[in-house]
């Protein structure tokens, strides 16, 4: 059963969260291990492995970047490894502007307004690329499949950017 | 006229028997219990009516004291008598002595395990609790009349996997049945998301703020048709209002010209009026300390409220940090917060609340006492979870604090499961091997947030031996991760590229063997062999019960999904096994109950898919 089965949800990139959310508590309420803290071990550790590929499931397909990836591994187009390398060397020189505004940002006068610079620059280009994604998905052809895949490849970056801006903000605030 | 009882074909007329479970919050400071009469949950008082039990426990020659008796002796007798073990369990010698420089114990036992050492000799963090837990167990069966069928024990949220796991071996050793560890936030949105007179705050986002003795944390939840989400959750498991204390006890010292080191009466002495002063600032601006150094040396001096405000600012300062940090976790903006929730008797402090109320701009929500409301959302959960309310559909979702990954190459951490995630989880990640011929590998888990090994919590390591030799990089090593809903991990390791399985389970290195807690409940029985004995029969007869009874009411619903040669099968190991567990041999249970289960694994799992499929077609059908 794959995830948007077990959720009864038709397998396409849009989906309505909340009804989602709603289907994931339905479920999680009839096989959650505390529906089981009183019964045999057996149907506690059953339990556990239910609830447990039910959470997995959810966290696959409520957030955007795992669930385009998992659509493209059900549509049987796998994501290249970290290592291997990209082609598109624009992208490539603009991953290394954006991690040098990164690596200004504490010395900038004003912190505050320099991670909100940066943080602004990293959503919109996020946004253009996703939506470039979501419609190379929607179209579902072996050429669309390849350039999903491709600007999936793409967000993850900015993904980690992501994360590393977030980081340098806990250091910088929490001296 | 008489009502004749009706009943189903099939079905029992036995009213459900109601079971005995309490809630037990384990504080640094302060413990309690509490359970569930007639539909209210309420704290459980000892025969002088107290329902705090002070978390100390005093080690004398003949005895050992808990509770009242035992603070009594912590000014007099400190090397004996354990104040706030909670900071210390689950924590490496390192750890605890770069912490807390003035603990007036003496340590002993290696890095890992430390003990302290007592009149009645080598004591660990672990056993500590577990006396405070068998006090509260013992109460709560004295004043219900019976023996308890399961306990939840509250955790702080910010707990890690050691210190989980080492609660859960000082239950154990106080033979007390863990029905579920229990975020102590999660159990205080309980209670205020099911009090009948919160009506208005049983919908939404809720935080809260939980400042305990020697603990903070915070969690933000989502409260939604009795669904429990937390969305994330942080803290600090090193601050609370001691560390209150710890700064005035420095600024008495600085004031009276005191020099450390000082006698353990003394550094008691000087706790006891810092604690004295941080509740009479809560009302009063000033307060009088004094102070006996020698027999005839006194020292007096007084303390206002602000100084004591500015003395703890950078403490409260960093528990708003933590809420920053969480929030942008949970992906809430601060105005999207309903409620804001105080939990713990340090938010007392009117310097907690008001900088809380000025943070979330929210009046905090207090009515309920601070001090029992994690007691009394735990006594709800045990109540369900022990299975007394059937058609309650409260559930709890719950996350880990920390993140848990891999040491890799040049001392670098490898994320497998990030903090926040909801549990129960399981993750895998595959690893290789870096030399030609290369047949064993180390394999380290760590807990925390940070990029290098140095920087996070060692909780495990282990060696998988038995690769089969060949070309680096050749082999594939399947390192899985496993939290269950207690928030406890299980790591195991598999060579899979030949079909070669050598895999491997650890316990944390800082939790005790099993043959440790074996040992210390041996220890403590009078006819040691015979009492294991008889405890290991009582628990393979309790699981048989439960066995035939979820076996049973299992039948009664879904026999349709069987053929009637399952049916009979199942309903012949049920006799054996209802015969075998009037005997007296454990081992015997053990293998009636394992072959019930045979027969019933695939009845149990057909029947949790079509529990999904009923939620579901429930879900689909309100859609319409």
């Amino acid at each position: 059963m794959n995830y948007f089965e077990m959720f009864g949800l038709e397998e396409t990139f849009s989906v309505d969260l909340k009804q989602l959310a709603e289907r994931f508590q339905a479920i999680q309420k009839s096989v959650h291990p505390d529906r089981f803290a009183h019964a045999s071990s057996q149907e506690q550790l059953l339990a556990v492995k239910k609830s447990t590929a039910v959470n997995d499931a959810y966290q696959t397909l409520k957030n955007p970047i795992k669930r385009a990836e998992y659509i493209l591994s059900l549509r049987g187009v796998e994501i290249p490894s970290e290592q291997v390398t990209f082609s598109d060397n624009m992208f490539l020189m603009r991953q290394m502007e954006l991690r040098e505004m990164l690596a200004e940002i504490k010395f900038a006068d004003d912190v505050d307004a320099a991670v909100f610079e940066v943080n602004q620059v990293l959503e919109i280009e996020f946004e253009q690329l996703f939506k470039a994604m979501q419609v190379s998905l929607h179209e579902n052809s072996d050429n669309s499949n390849k350039s999903a895949c491709e600007s999936l490849r793409k967000l993850k970056f900015y993904q980690k950017l992501h994360l590393e801006l977030d980081r340098l903000e806990d250091l910088l605030f929490d001296d | 006229m008489a009502l004749l009882q009706i009943a189903e074909p099939g079905q029992s007329t036995v009213p459900h028997e109601h079971r005995l479970a309490v809630g037990i919050d384990l504080g640094t400071t302060n413990s309690l219990v509490a359970t569930v009469k007639s539909g209210l949950s309420e704290t459980i008082v000892d025969s002088e009516g107290n329902d705090i039990l002070p978390s100390v426990v005093s080690y004398q020659e003949n005895e050992i004291l808990v509770g009242n008796k035992a603070k009594e002796l912590a000014i007099v007798d400190p090397e004996n008598t354990i104040v706030s073990s909670k900071r210390l369990i689950g924590r490496s010698l390192t750890d605890i002595q770069s912490k807390y420089h003035s603990l007036p114990y003496q340590f002993c036992g290696d890095e890992n395990h430390p003990s302290f050492v007592t009149r009645s000799g080598k004591i660990n963090p672990v056993q500590v609790s577990a006396e405070i837990l068998k006090t509260l167990s013992d109460r709560a069966e004295k004043a219900l009349g019976g023996e308890l069928t399961g306990v939840v024990i509250t955790v702080p949220a910010y707990f890690d996997d050691a210190q989980r796991q080492s609660t859960k071996d000082a239950a154990k050793l106080a033979s007390v049945n863990v029905l579920r560890l229990l975020n102590e936030p999660t159990a205080a949105a309980v209670a205020y998301g099911l009090d009948k007179e919160h009506q208005e705050h049983q919908e939404g986002i809720i935080a809260v703020y939980d400042l305990g003795g020697g603990t903070f944390d915070i969690s933000i939840l989502r409260l939604n048709k009795g669904v429990f989400e937390v969305l994330a959750t942080g803290g600090d498991s090193a601050l609370g209002g001691d560390d209150f204390d710890v700064a005035l006890v420095d600024f008495i010292i600085e004031q009276a010209d005191l020099e450390r080191p000082l006698s353990p009466t003394i550094e008691r002495q000087l706790l006891d009026q810092a604690c004295k002063a941080k509740e009479a600032l809560t009302s009063n601006d000033v307060h009088q300390i004094s102070l006996t150094l020698t027999a005839d040396k006194k020292w007096s001096g007084e303390i206002t409220k602000d100084q004591f405000e500015q003395l703890i600012k950078p403490l409260v300062a960093k528990t708003l940090r933590a809420c920053r940090r969480a929030l942008k976790d949970a992906e809430i903006e601060i105005c999207a917060v309903n409620e804001v929730v105080m939990v713990g008797g340090s938010t007392r402090v009117p310097l907690v609340r008001a900088e809380t109320e000025k943070y979330f701009d929210k009046t905090p929500l207090t009515s309920i006492d601070p001090d029992k409301v994690v007691a009394i959302g735990a006594a709800i959960q045990a109540d369900i979870l022990a299975g007394n309310k059937p058609d309650n559909d409260m559930l709890l979702l719950d996350v880990i604090p920390l993140s848990l990954g891999l040491e890799t190459m040049g001392g670098l951490v490898e994320k497998v499961i990030s903090r926040n995630t909801t549990i129960p989880v399981a993750k895998a990640q595959e690893f290789t091997t870096f030399k030609d011929g290369q047949t064993a590998m180390v394999i380290h888990v760590l807990q925390g947030e940070r990029e290098l090994v140095d920087d996070c919590r060692s909780l495990a390591r282990f060696e998988l031996r038995g690769i089969p030799a060949m070309t680096a990089g050749a082999a594939h090593i399947r390192v899985t991760f496993k939290v269950d809903a207690d928030g406890l991990l299980e790591v195991s390791a598999m060579e899979k590229s030949t079909g070669v399985e050598s895999s491997i389970e650890v316990k944390p290195s800082f939790g005790l063997a099993e043959e440790e807690i074996t040992s210390m409940l041996k220890a403590s029985m009078t006819n040691a062999e015979d009492d294991m004995q008889a405890r290991m029969l009582k628990e393979q007869q309790v699981e048989a019960a439960r066995v035939i009874e979820s076996v049973q009411s299992a039948l009664n619903t879904d026999s349709h999904l069987l053929s009637s040669d399952e049916n009979s099968k199942i309903n012949q190991a049920i006799s054996e096994l209802a015969k075998i567990s009037q005997g007296s041999k454990p081992d015997d249970i053990e293998k009636a109950i394992e072959k019930l289960n045979h027969f019933t694994a695939t009845f149990a799992e057909k029947r949790m898919d079509a529990s999904i499929k009923t939620a579901l077609s429930g879900q689909t059908v309100d859609d319409i």
